[in-house]
């Protein structure tokens, strides 16, 4: 006699009976998520608007950046914004304008990156942890106590000084700061729904832990760490601008707003003020942008979690 | 409650072993040779094989690891935490005399916090969605995403451009001429204040909300008491629980959060040492110093949770 194997869902549903209405297309389905999130709340609508055009503004750098960011003009040193160069010039004449849309390509860039790896490593470490418990998720609790016990600015200094400068170090860097908090919300979410009967029958059905963690569990993660990714996005550029102002992040010429700010310190005693001006100003909008679209986001994925993450 | 506070030590100072791994590790993965950072690339090779070997001696890095990461260890039980390559002040005596001013810009920016987020959160409590509360949540938003450095640009070129005004870059201590102290503190210690009192303010918001509308709260306005007196004396203590957790918290994220800070002002303090440090690749002071901000980070942790059971005896007798 052989055992067959219970199927858990592989083989697609046999088609049913009877004329029924197809369902929505996927653009259709995204269409009304959208729509419905802009009637709920309209405010995150503007400031996704301004997300994306922060993004659009680092993907199409080449083309909006009226001068070469990293060509020095010695007849137009240290000048104020005029028509030429609207945001002015820096100590050895580059325009300020281009370097600060470059630089949020480099800022994004990182900041992107950086979140993905570290909110990635941390959500599969924490599904492990929930999942498995024992004492594997005791040692890895610890773990991540020791990495919650510096700052985070201080441990992605230390790492960054460690590894040496460069774009991938600094991504490492902040993603590693990233880690314990992807952790801590999958593990707690694991962790409840690995109680719950959808589970317990597809274990029934003799799905392996594989399976189960990664086509059971998994896909209910998903809306937290949305919700995580986007509200640490803020967090990370805000690293990333602390490290390039701390001489550890990208190093220069690459223009980033961190070393702008930080070139526009070394020049002297006093800075001009439109080398501080627009950097910082840039930071901060990309901020608010990410931080209030993810605040939208969150209540609308899940309403539960406001506050929480 | 001793039970408690033995206990929270006893994880502390595992903690604290962790973390000095952690530290020793990280600075001795170092790519490039530290001698190419006291001695600079030119320097470096014209350097014979033999002084190479005798600085590394001198530098104690020709060890092997484990014992390096001992003497580390007794050294600092000693407090004695080695020198920098770069300047003739030993590490232990930067960090006495830097030390003070972080302090101080940390203790006057955690008062100002409160100052601030506190009277903000008890407006937007108390009156929701009124004009006040929307400006008090407008703030509390703003403030997370400006950055402190750019912010304490903002204001050193604000000051000197209308007044004329630049604060003192280097002062006495505290006891012997407090007003130039102040000046060179107070700066740094308002922007993060204000960068605190975004998280103090959003955070005490929400307890005092979940407080008010506990069965304690409407006794004490059912027996007739005046409401600005249920709100003072009734619910605010509890709804400031989390608060002062969440600034112990915050305290920690201070201290790092003026490493860039003080540069931007120019502030002597410890964290324009770790700025110097950082840039100049100077490995031992930087190993000693992102240990201590780990140790200090690890401390206020454990005396926010002493304070808090200390407080709440639900805690201490769980």
């Amino acid at each position: 006699m052989t055992i067959t194997t219970p199927d858990v869902g592989l083989t697609p549903s046999p088609p049913r009976l009877g004329p029924i209405a197809p369902p929505p297309s996927a653009w259709r389905r995204g269409a009304h998520a959208v729509s419905s999130f802009a009637r709920r709340s309209p405010m995150s609508v503007v400031w996704g608007l301004i997300a994306l055009a922060m993004v659009s503004m680092a993907i199409a750098a080449p083309v909006l950046a009226p001068y070469d960011p990293l060509k020095s003009n010695f007849r137009a040193m240290t000048k104020p914004p005029s028509a030429a160069h609207a945001f002015g010039t820096d100590q050895i004449g580059r325009d300020t304008l281009s370097r600060v849309i470059w630089g949020s390509r480099t800022s994004l860039t990182v900041a992107f990156f950086a979140v993905l790896l570290g909110t990635t490593v941390g959500a599969l470490w924490g599904l492990a942890c929930g999942f498995f418990g024992g004492r594997f998720d005791i040692a890895s609790q610890r773990a991540i106590e020791f990495m919650q016990s510096f700052p985070d600015l201080v441990l992605a200094m230390a790492i960054a000084m460690a590894l040496g400068a460069g774009t991938g170090t600094v991504i490492v860097a902040i993603a590693i700061t990233r880690i314990p908090f992807g952790g801590r919300v999958i593990r707690s979410v694991a962790l409840s729904l690995k109680e719950l009967p959808f589970v317990e029958a597809a274990r029934g059905l003799g799905a392996s832990n594989l399976r189960l963690m990664f086509r059971h569990i998994l896909p209910q993660c998903v809306a937290p760490f949305l919700i995580l990714a986007t509200t640490h996005l803020g967090v990370a550029i805000i690293i990333e601008a602390s490290l390039g102002f701390l001489g550890v992040g990208i190093p220069p010429p690459t223009p980033t707003w961190g070393n702008m700010l930080s070139d526009a310190l070394n020049s002297g005693l006093v800075p001009p003020w439109w080398l501080v001006l627009f950097p910082g100003l840039a930071i901060t909008i990309t901020v608010l942008a990410f931080n209030l679209l993810g605040d939208g986001i969150r209540d609308l994925l899940d309403p539960r979690l406001r506050g929480a993450v | 409650m001793f039970n408690y506070v033995m206990r929270r030590l006893l994880f502390g100072a595992l903690t604290v072993v962790g973390v000095s791994i952690v530290v020793f590790v990280l600075m001795r993965i170092l790519p490039g040779d530290p001698l190419v950072a006291i001695f600079g690339p030119e320097g470096f090779t014209k350097l014979t094989d033999q002084e190479r070997a005798h600085y590394m001696a001198e530098l104690g890095l020709s060890h092997p690891l484990w014992y390096q990461y001992l003497s580390w260890l007794d050294d600092i039980a000693h407090g004695n935490l080695g020198r920098s390559f770069f300047r003739s002040e030993s590490v232990a005596e930067m960090i006495l005399r830097r030390g003070p001013l972080t302090a101080q810009i940390a203790f006057l920016s955690v008062v100002l916090s409160w100052l601030v987020g506190i009277p903000i959160a008890i407006l937007s409590a108390l009156r929701p969605n009124t004009l006040a509360d929307h400006l008090a949540r407008l703030m509390s938003i703003l403030f997370l995403a400006v950055p402190g450095f750019w912010l304490g640009m903002l204001i050193v070129l604000t000051l000197l451009f209308t007044f004329g005004y630049r604060a003192p870059l280097t002062g006495a201590s505290i006891f012997t001429d407090p007003w130039t102290t102040l000046q060179m503190v107070i700066g740094p210690a308002i922007v993060l204040g204000l960068g605190q009192a975004a998280y103090i303010a959003r955070m005490a918001r929400s307890s005092l909300l979940e407080v008010v509308r506990e069965d304690y709260v409407r006794t004490a306005r059912a027996k007739g008491l005046n409401n600005r007196l249920v709100i003072a004396f009734h619910a605010l203590p509890n709804a400031l629980l989390p608060v002062i957790t969440l600034s112990g918290v915050l305290l920690g994220f201070v201290l790092a959060g003026s490493i860039p800070v003080e540069r931007a002002f120019g502030t002597p303090g410890l964290g324009y040492a770790m700025f110097t440090a950082v840039s100049e690749r100077d490995v031992f002071v930087m190993q000693n110093l992102v240990f201590l901000y780990a140790v200090v980070f690890v401390l206020l942790n454990i005396l926010v949770d002493i304070i808090i059971a200390w407080l709440d005896p639900r805690i201490r007798l769980r």
